[in-house]
């Protein structure tokens, strides 16, 4: 069970201005070029959505079972390194 | 209690095959379309008239309503499940943080279809798969706002 203070911190509503500010900020190249690697990762390796369906709902399986390491990074199903 | 045997291609080969109107919506939506992201269950915005079309798909996967059909149009929402978790909007439109109205119809008329092993999946557009992300609005939203510009920008 999720603590309820981590829980009303992961769903709390943002506000419009918050909205405004991801729907116009600039995107760092960094953070363009991250992305867009892992969806080249994933679109190769996985390269139709019935197998992109099916890997995901396997790594989530995964993460859920006790004892087992959350994904490496935030909800990203990220490339092994 | 054994767990349920959810074949999830199948499911959205019914779904296809019933010409229910049912847009994925949410993180299920994104996957198809190539973003890496992890989620638990699956978001449907239904038309208000396929509420008794889907839930018999559903209930070929043993998939059970929390609420009558009559119900889930007035509260606009409603929940399939057993070991598996459908969250179905049923809203004619919604409204997204900042009062902008959602329309389902022009989203529909807008959807693109993904095509999922031998059937196909009614998706958003992008540009309509963001503005749903601003209706939930919570901060996971604005990270899959972020993910679906630079699809966005990598598609053009």
């Amino acid at each position: 069970m999720t603590d309820p203070r981590i829980d009303a911190r992961i769903n709390r509503m943002v506000t419009a201005e918050e909205i405004r500010r991801a729907l116009d900020r600039r995107i760092p190249s960094s953070e363009r070029d991250e992305v867009e690697q892992l969806i080249r990762w994933f679109t190769t390796r996985y390269p139709t959505a019935g197998a992109r369906l099916r890997y995901v709902r396997q790594a989530y399986d995964r993460w859920r079972k006790p004892g087992e390491a959350p994904p490496p990074t935030d909800e990203h199903v990220a490339p092994p390194r | 209690m054994e767990p349920s045997r959810f074949d999830e291609a199948a499911f959205f080969a019914a779904l296809h095959a019933s010409g229910a109107r049912a847009l994925l919506i949410g993180r299920r939506a994104l996957v198809l379309l190539g973003l890496p992201v992890l989620t638990a269950d699956y978001d449907f915005w239904l038309s208000m008239d396929d509420i008794a079309v889907f839930n018999a798909v559903a209930g070929q996967f043993d998939l059970r309503p929390s609420r009558s059909p009559e119900e889930a149009r007035r509260l606009g929402r409603y929940v399939l499940e057993n070991d598996e978790h459908v969250d179905v909007l049923v809203a004619r439109s919604m409204a997204a943080v900042g009062g902008a109205a959602i329309e389902f119809e022009a989203l529909w008329s807008r959807r693109q279809s993904v095509p999922v092993d031998a059937a196909a999946v009614a998706v958003p557009s992008i540009d309509d798969l963001i503005l749903t992300k601003q209706v939930a609005a919570r901060p996971k939203d604005l990270e899959d706002i972020a993910l679906l510009r630079i699809l966005r920008d990598r598609r053009a």
